[in-house]
């Protein structure tokens, strides 16, 4: 458990992200929301980061995780968390931050140099409910661990499987 | 003293200007091959020059010139402008500003106009914080902030001479098209097809900037401004009513799209505008379907014509009725005088982003040509010719197979065969010339729900590139082309392969010459009969822009802005997966970022002196 003091005015709604408690303070600076903190309290030891990758299908949550990015991520940051000419890759930025870094960034947004913006997702339920899953599929695509394109889910399909030629292409 | 100057010039303006000065200027200079005094080249949209000092068989000595950094990283669309005064008039992406180059003088800034704008309008435009550019008439220049404001600017001095509300960022609204003059009005759409707007085209007064009309792409007729016992639809009067209303469940139609953020073309005869219509609402065609059948979504992807005075819909023509696959049908209306059949018709072409390429009558909107210029083309088999409806492919029907459900294989991708990238069109040929994408996609619509402001997507999408023709001259490892098609016809006449989606602009001159630009950053100049390939140049970044041509003090010079971004930019700088390799496959197409990087530059060709 882990936490970062705020110093803004304003406490934010608590929400209930992928089993984790956030607690999201929104500060106003000027006429912009600004990333000021985000506290995040792991409730066991089980680490949001630790995917599970079996004969090349991941578990629930890190499809969840390729869904959520590819609704939402990727029509800036590229396919499969590669990055674009727009925005950059998200496998990088998962090597160099920490969840609760990436987690504060999708919350408040950050404008990084003039024309250089990223939006605030607090408000957007979908999003904040699946940013540790986003986090996951990214640690396991930075990893080499799951390829590009939509990956299958453990469990589903197994007993198709001889017939499906995409299910059992390992990384 | 000069700023006081240019506002007493701008006074006088107001008192005196007779109602169509505007447009006497802007259709003088047009017909003067030594300008380029609108982004398509002329009214008619059609990007040809009559110049050919630079042709077919001098174009190998085609040499830079100068080059000019524009300060701005961002996907540059749209290209200069030459009004005759000696300066070229070009802009860029967010914040937009327009510099006045001096051409006596190798790109010296004569002035610079940076508008302060709220960065928060960034994360609502969809793909790039591109724009296409300025418009001008009588001593005043246009360009469409993205934050909605419409500026006029003093062409002589940069002042702004009047600014108007044109939409509101936290609905999603944004500009990226460039503004059109016609008479007394500047003629302006709106961007935001994703973010569930409320599509609009508004006319604003050239000398004042006041509101003078504003046409939803749906709701009730009143708001359409159509007149169903008048308005046409395939030649024949509408018939019924509030079809923007009823032809929706519910109230979607308030979140119904259809936003005009391409190109407007004029009839300057027929006194009629011209143009297209984007995508119904959320992507998720389920959410638009009435008692779970299709619902044609009017006003959604729909070829308008309109008096520019009244904004009055003279004649509908959608493309495509209750769409499920994002295919926008903003591009241009090339308009053509053709003959077919014998016969002599105004005609109305499109190289659309459905793959097809369509011939209309302009004056009252019958079908005349719907043929694949893309052959991979496969969500609709054809087009009906008596219905003008299409018929679609239930295998690729995004609604047929369902919410959460992944429709495989679909060509063209949502980006379209081609998308608001400008086709040329040469009167000598009667070919249409433009640059294509050869990309297909999977696509899984979803359950969304609107909240103002935020995306109203409701599908994923994950692109591939199109299958290969065939294995001799098919187009493997190619993901674009360059076409010279036959309106009339409906058939290609030939076709260049490239590596990447063309996404520039086309231009074709009476120097038998079509040029176009790469994602790379090559521009290309080819032969306008043959299509080979005579000269290259390779800018410092991809080219995304529109290659415009001019004459200054007796010399032909070529102009691009390149600078790599847009839809483009965001889908292919990673590479595209390779269909056959299967999934978590790590071969690749190409990856545009192995091939260029951000920056805007423009660069000025001519020949070498003699």
């Amino acid at each position: 458990m882990f936490a970062t003091k705020a110093n803004t005015t304003e406490v934010g709604p608590i929400r209930q992200i992928g089993g984790k408690w956030l607690m999201l303070s929104l500060g106003i600076m000027g006429s912009m929301l600004t990333l000021m903190s985000a506290a995040i309290a792991e409730d066991d030891g089980n680490d949001v980061t630790n995917y599970t990758v079996k004969d090349g299908k991941v578990d629930q949550a890190t499809y969840d995780g390729y869904e959520a990015y590819t609704r939402v991520c990727q029509a800036c940051h590229g396919p499969d968390g590669l990055g674009s000419s727009f925005a950059p890759s998200l496998m990088e930025i998962s090597e160099t931050r920490t969840l609760g870094e990436f987690v504060a960034t999708v919350a408040n947004g950050q404008e990084i140099q003039p024309g250089k913006v990223m939006p605030s997702f607090a408000d957007d339920q979908y999003v904040m409910n699946n940013v540790n899953n986003i986090y996951r599929y990214m640690k396991a695509r930075a990893a080499g661990d799951v390829g590009r394109g939509r990956p299958d889910v453990i469990g589903d399909g197994d007993d198709k499987e001889a017939s499906d030629s995409d299910s059992d292409q390992a990384e | 003293m000069l700023r006081e100057f240019s506002y007493a010039i701008a006074a006088i303006g107001l008192a005196v200007s007779a109602q169509a000065h505007a447009n006497e200027n802007l259709l003088e200079l047009q017909e003067n091959p030594e300008y380029w005094a609108t982004q398509l080249g002329n009214y008619q949209g059609n990007r040809y020059s009559e110049l050919d000092q630079i042709n077919r068989d001098n174009v190998d000595e085609l040499r830079a010139q100068w080059q000019f950094s524009t300060g701005v990283l961002r996907g540059h669309e749209g290209g200069p402008l030459y009004v005759g005064d000696g300066k070229l008039y070009i802009h860029t992406p967010f914040p937009n500003k327009v510099f006045a180059l001096d051409l006596e003088d190798e790109g010296r800034v004569v002035w610079t106009h940076e508008p302060n704008q709220d960065s928060r309008v960034i994360p609502v435009m969809c793909c790039d914080t591109v724009n296409r550019g300025l418009a001008y008439a009588d001593g005043r220049l246009f360009i469409g902030q993205a934050d909605n404001t419409l500026v006029a600017l003093d062409s002589e001095s940069g002042e702004v001479l009047w600014e108007a509300e044109n939409g509101d960022h936290t609905k999603g609204e944004t500009n990226t098209m460039s503004p059109l003059v016609v008479g007394d009005k500047v003629i302006m759409g709106i961007s935001g097809g994703e973010f569930g707007v409320r599509g609009h085209m508004t006319a604003y007064n050239v000398e004042t900037g006041e509101q003078e009309w504003r046409a939803y792409s749906n709701g009730p007729d009143e708001d359409v401004k159509i007149d169903p016992e008048e308005t046409l639809m395939l030649g024949e009067p509408i018939g019924e009513e509030d079809l923007g209303e009823t032809t929706w469940p519910d109230d979607e139609w308030k979140r119904g799209g259809g936003a005009p953020w391409g190109w407007v073309t004029y009839d300057p005869e027929l006194d009629l505008i011209y143009y297209g219509t984007g995508n119904p609402g959320t992507w998720n065609p389920d959410q638009r379907a009435i008692d779970g059948e299709p619902a044609d979504n009017k006003w959604a992807i729909t070829v308008f014509a309109r008096d520019p005075d009244t904004g009055e819909a003279k004649w509908v023509y959608q493309k495509v009725p209750f769409d499920e696959w994002d295919y926008d049908g903003v591009n241009e209306n090339q308009l053509i005088d053709v003959e077919i059949d014998g016969e002599q018709r105004k005609g109305l072409a499109i190289i659309d982003r459905t793959g097809f390429g369509f011939l209309l009558d302009r004056e009252n909107g019958e079908l005349l040509v719907a043929e694949k210029f893309a052959p991979e083309t496969n969500w609709a088999s054809h087009y009906d010719m008596e219905t003008g409806r299409p018929v679609v492919n239930e295998e690729y029907s995004t609604f047929r197979q369902g919410v959460d459900v992944n429709t495989t294989d679909i060509c063209p991708t949502a980006m379209g065969a081609k998308n608001m990238q400008p086709s040329a069109y040469s009167p000598e040929t009667g070919l249409l010339y433009a640059g294509i994408n050869r990309i297909c996609m999977n696509y899984e619509p979803y359950e969304t729900e609107y909240t103002a402001g935020q995306p109203y997507v409701g599908a994923t999408l994950t692109m591939m590139p199109a299958p290969q023709e065939d294995e001799e001259n098919g187009m493997e490892g190619r993901m674009g082309s360059f076409i010279a098609w036959d309106p009339v016809k409906g058939e290609k006449a030939w076709e260049i392969d490239e590596r990447f989606a063309v996404w520039s602009g086309a231009l074709a001159t009476a120097g038998d010459l079509a040029f176009y630009g790469t994602l790379e950053g090559y521009l290309k100049a080819v032969d306008i009969e043959t299509g080979e390939e005579l000269w290259r140049f390779k800018t410092p970044s991809g080219i995304i822009g529109n290659v415009n041509t001019f004459q200054y003090e007796g010399k032909q010079y070529i102009a691009v802005l390149s600078g790599v971004g847009g839809w483009a930019g965001i889908g292919l700088a990673a590479g595209l997966e390779d269909p056959e390799e299967g999934l978590g496959a790590v071969g690749a197409f190409a990856a545009l970022d192995d091939y260029t990087k951000l920056g805007g530059v423009l660069t000025v060709f001519a020949l070498p002196d003699a």
